[in-house]
């Protein structure tokens, strides 16, 4: 059979990505024309009149500094985020593959945050912040965890990250930990024999053969980070004085709650592209960081 | 071509176990009849009844054989309903807020006007000259008490009609903080409470609320010499000064704040007769109620509650809904407010206070007591429905910086002017 | 004392370190279940008024579970919830490690073009697709309440990321040198896949089993907007009525939770042995 006509091409293809093309078109990129084209009109969420206004929601993302400031908070937020994120789910899954007692344990262990969703999540560590936090430090007089820490702009911040690092962590950690196995015992063996220390071996010889798990992690931390959502609702609601509003929670208000649709639309496509030029340019520096590896 | 057999089983394989678990469940998305009955969908959006609505629809079906199905979303209500009217699936009957309705009617809200419970309300809401809301209940909005914890430090009979003036409620905080009540208020930092129900009271108790807000929205307004937004601003500042969580105020939650006046480690909260379905939650006392927000004036307002209808249902009139299933949720209109047992569901049941003149309430919690005695002596303050969308979220969050000390007066009332000069008015 | 025994101590006193950090950590990762678990024995009042007690001033009570339970209607939710995770996570696994198979092993322009699109997909935002798509899968089609449309869906959504995890493992992973051997032996590339790649695929199977099973378990917000039938719910949509708009019943809450989690956490802690065992089989390359 030859293998480089077209048709043979056609049905390879179909073959193994046609189902995968065909689902993914219908659910992913159909709908999102077609929120494409809700930007260009004044649509309110629910009448049925969605009047074409051309570019005027653009105009008003950018006159809309609320946005623009969720935004920066949101850069700032993720910067710190992925940095934490990575950096502990890297060390967890360092130690829990190094061969101490109960890494199967431990592994379960840090996993378990990821099992509950997003919501109840948040309310869960509200509860923790707002009440146990509360009482430890005013039963120790411990002064600053006397006071809640969602009270404060930088407390409410600080707290969304603490969140995120606990609830991805676990998760990254897995990828890591995938990241640590495939790498041969071999190379470890033959890098302890010519006296390697344990830090030397990770830097020289573990992280350059594992340049796609941190390609993958680093991805999906930017793109979670930058998507956060149901934990900004639950846990801080963007309290206190809107301070803690990522965003897309703002988005989400602006096309439900002030029941500007399309502006809200328009608002979450600019959120997208700036994600996507981020999270695209990140693994094409990765996999280029993969061939030279 | 082996190959190709393979994908084209595989894919068989997938479809019908797609069909196959989805098998089943299709007619329940239309809606229809089921046996001889007709089948009505409805949303209820105040997350308290939940409980009795479900239970309440359970019996309603078994007696009238109209397949009754209660839902709740804990999403915005507006985003919820937006999304099942995009996907054509709308419920037959829906309770939303006031503003809403305006939203929502001229599209989807079927004409009740000739409707028999429309003449035994004062609080229906009508669009175009037509009746579209039905009223679910009254609730007003004032200083909540508990006697009882008043009582044990002063060792006086508590009486609220004597505190209608700041000064003399200045003189019993005082009064009870020397007694061994460091702080007896409370204040919930929740934005819909600071700006939805507290700041909007300076709109509404003003003399002429239609021309304070248009001057709000032209600029014209001068918030910051109002009178009556200073003698409101006074009355929280007081507040503010022996508020419980005075050390960290907006990290207040509800639970916590409803719990200490519920067992009397506070007295004084401003809130609303909807906080008792958490107060109850606790150890509570009976000896509750609510009155007016004190205020240093003459003008009458700090003899009256705010408040009036609240929560609407409207009837879907889009092609979704068939005419038996309209005339169904009608029929179950009706019955709220006519038949006895459709009047203890809502009384006795759900503790609202009715919004019909025919219905009466014997067994009412405290707070609602209070809301109807202030209805029944036509001493409330009315609603102001229209405020923008996002009122709420931008004025909550200046409230929230004042109550935590991080604006003065001043500039608060620069902010609030400045957000109306640049909000969207709501058509009304 | 000579280098070895002196090398063998130093490995003890570092063993002892790193258990000690492991262990300090993980009680932070656990610090929040510790308190579900003990307060979800609580009744409300006790749970605000005092966090911290493991037994409140009104006593110990199991009520909190039944009372979700029944409240949530749990074992019908408890259906759904397996019947749509289970199908989902079968379907993006089949799919999606077919689909990256084919994209790492042909440099064409749709395969190219199919890669980029999905890794851009991942950053959409889903409040931007959510009304366009129920307004085609609802107001168009007419498809939802349907618990094969949310299947559907979650294919089409975990697809991007999945494939993406496939791509990673069958390019470092996957030695092409099998694949030609195989080929040269007379297998066709649907047999080759099949027989010498995809068992390969096994570490990267459990890892997206666990965290596409994870994310149907727990989703809301879609399964949410298909599923508007109560005798379709799934866990996440039924419990939703404890945190109300206004107020949250937390012991509910915590109560449910529990029962939500168990069963992701059997399934697991039965993957992770897997993940173990995929990887040492597979080293044999």
């Amino acid at each position: 059979m030859k293998t480089n006509t077209f048709s043979y091409k056609c049905r390879l293809y179909l073959m193994f990505a046609g189902v995968s093309t065909a689902v993914f078109a219908a659910v992913v990129i159909i709908p999102f024309i077609y929120g494409l084209y809700l930007t260009f009109t004044s649509w309110d969420g629910v009448s049925k009149q969605k009047p074409f206004v051309a570019l005027q929601n653009y105009m008003a993302t950018f006159a809309d500094t609320a946005y623009w400031q969720a935004l920066g908070r949101t850069m700032i937020y993720s910067v710190i985020a992925v940095i934490l994120v990575n950096v502990v789910a890297f060390i967890l899954a360092y130690m829990v593959t190094s061969g101490v007692k109960g890494q199967n344990f431990f592994r379960a262990g840090f996993f378990i945050p990821n099992l509950i969703g997003g919501i109840v999540l948040g309310y869960i560590w509200k509860f923790v912040f707002n009440r146990a936090f509360v009482a430890l430090g005013e039963s120790f007089s411990i002064g600053f965890l006397s006071t809640s820490w969602l009270a404060t702009t930088n407390g409410a911040m600080l707290c969304l990250i603490i969140v995120s690092v606990w609830q991805y962590a676990g998760y990254m950690m897995l990828i890591y930990v995938a990241g640590f196995m495939s790498v041969s015992s071999d190379v470890l063996e033959a890098a302890s024999i010519d006296g390697c220390t344990d830090v030397q071996t990770i830097w020289y010889i573990s992280v350059p053969l594992m340049v796609s798990s941190f390609v993958q992690c680093l991805f999906l931390t930017i793109t979670r980070c930058f998507m956060v959502y149901d934990v900004n609702l639950s846990l801080t609601n963007g309290e206190p004085f809107n301070s803690s509003v990522m965003g897309a929670m703002h988005v989400y208000n602006q096309a439900f709650t002030y029941k500007n649709y399309g502006t809200g639309q328009a608002e979450a496509l600019i959120l997208f592209i700036i994600c996507a030029v981020v999270g695209v340019l990140q693994v094409y520096v990765g996999k280029k960081a993969e061939v030279s590896a | 071509m082996k190959n190709r057999l393979v994908v084209m089983i595989l894919t068989a394989a997938t479809v019908s176990s797609l069909m196959a678990c989805g098998g089943g469940d299709g007619d329940a998305a239309s809606g229809g009849a089921e046996g001889t009955g007709v089948s009505i969908t409805i949303f209820n959006s105040k997350s308290e009844v939940q409980g009795q609505f479900e239970e309440m629809a359970e019996e309603y079906s078994a007696k009238t054989g109209v397949n009754v199905e209660v839902y709740y979303s804990n999403d915005t209500v507006a985003a919820h309903l937006a999304t099942r009217y995009s996907a054509n699936d709308p419920y037959t009957l829906a309770m939303v807020d006031a503003k809403d309705i305006y939203s929502l009617a001229e599209d989807y809200a079927s004409d009740l006007s000739d409707q028999e419970w429309v003449d035994k309300t004062d609080y229906e809401i009508s669009v175009n000259d037509k009746v579209v809301g039905f009223p679910v209940c009254v609730e007003a909005r004032g200083v909540i008490y508990n006697a009882d914890a008043i009582e044990a430090v002063t060792g006086e009979t508590f009486v609220p009609e004597d505190y209608t003036t700041l000064d003399a409620f200045e003189g019993l905080l005082e009064k009870l903080a020397a007694g061994g009540m460091e702080a007896p208020a409370g204040i919930m930092k929740e934005d819909w409470s600071l700006a939805a129900h507290y700041l909007a009271e300076t709109y509404e108790q003003q003399s002429d609320v239609e021309g304070f807000i248009s001057d709000l929205y032209a600029g014209s307004a001068d918030l910051a010499g109002n009178e009556k937004w200073n003698s409101m601003m006074d009355t929280f500042d007081v507040l503010m000064k022996y508020n419980y969580a005075a050390s960290s105020p907006v990290a207040a939650e509800r639970e916590v704040t409803e719990q200490k006046l519920a067992e009397g480690d506070i007295a004084f909260m401003f809130g609303g007769n909807w906080d008792w379905s958490v107060i109850s939650e606790y150890d509570y006392t009976e000896n509750m109620g609510m009155m007016p927000v004190p205020q240093n004036t003459n003008d009458g307002t700090n003899g009256k509650l705010v408040g009036g209808g609240s929560k609407y249902f409207f009837i879907d009139s889009s092609d979704n809904t068939s005419e038996e299933q309209r005339q169904a949720a009608k029929d179950f209109l009706n019955w709220l407010v006519q038949d006895g047992e459709g009047n203890q569901f809502l009384t006795e049941k759900c503790n609202l206070v009715p919004a019909y003149t025919n219905i009466s309430a014997a067994a009412l919690d405290p707070l609602s007591v209070s809301v109807k005695k202030y209805a029944d002596g036509n001493l409330l303050i009315d609603n102001y429905n229209y405020l923008p969308d996002d009122h709420l979220s931008v004025c909550g969050a200046f409230m929230q910086e004042y109550l935590a000390g991080k604006t003065d007066r001043t500039a608060l009332a620069e902010k609030v002017a400045q957000y109306w000069m640049a909000a969207t008015p709501i058509e009304h | 004392m000579d280098e070895n025994t002196k090398a063998a101590q130093n490995k003890k006193v570092r063993h002892v370190i790193k258990m000690i950090i492991l262990i300090l950590l993980f009680a932070c990762f656990i610090f929040p279940f510790v308190l579900v678990v003990i307060n979800v024995f609580k009744v409300k009042a006790d749970i605000t008024s005092n966090p911290l007690a493991l037994i409140g001033s009104h006593g110990f009570t199991l009520k909190n579970f039944p009372e979700a339970m029944k409240k949530m209607n749990f074992w019908r939710a408890f259906g759904n919830s397996a019947l749509i995770t289970v199908t989902s996570t079968i379907l993006t696994i089949l799919f999606a490690s077919m689909t990256a198979y084919v994209i790492v092993r042909n440099k064409w322009k749709a395969t190219g073009a199919l890669f980029g699109m999905m890794i851009a997909s991942m950053v959409i935002p889903f409040q931007v697709l959510m009304i366009p798509l129920v307004s085609l899968y609802g107001g168009v089609f007419g498809l939802l309440n349907h618990r094969a449309t949310l299947i559907f869906m979650h294919v089409g959504f975990s697809l991007s990321m999945a494939t993406f995890m496939f791509h990673g493992a069958i390019h470092t992973n996957v030695p092409l040198s099998l694949e030609e051997a195989a080929i040269i032996d007379g297998c066709t590339r649907w047999q080759t896949y099949w027989k010498i790649v995809f068992p390969l695929l096994k570490p990267t199977i459990a890892t997206v089993a666990i965290i596409d099973a994870m994310a149907f378990w727990n989703d809301y917000l879609l399964p949410s907007l298909v599923l508007a039938r109560k005798e379709l719910y799934t866990i996440p949509i039924a419990t939703q009525v404890f945190y109300g708009t206004y107020s949250t019943d937390i012991g509910l809450v915590m109560a449910a939770l529990l029962l939500a989690m168990l069963p992701i956490l059997i399934l697991y802690v039965f993957l992770q042995r897997y993940i173990v065992e995929g990887v040492t089989s597979g080293a044999v390359k």
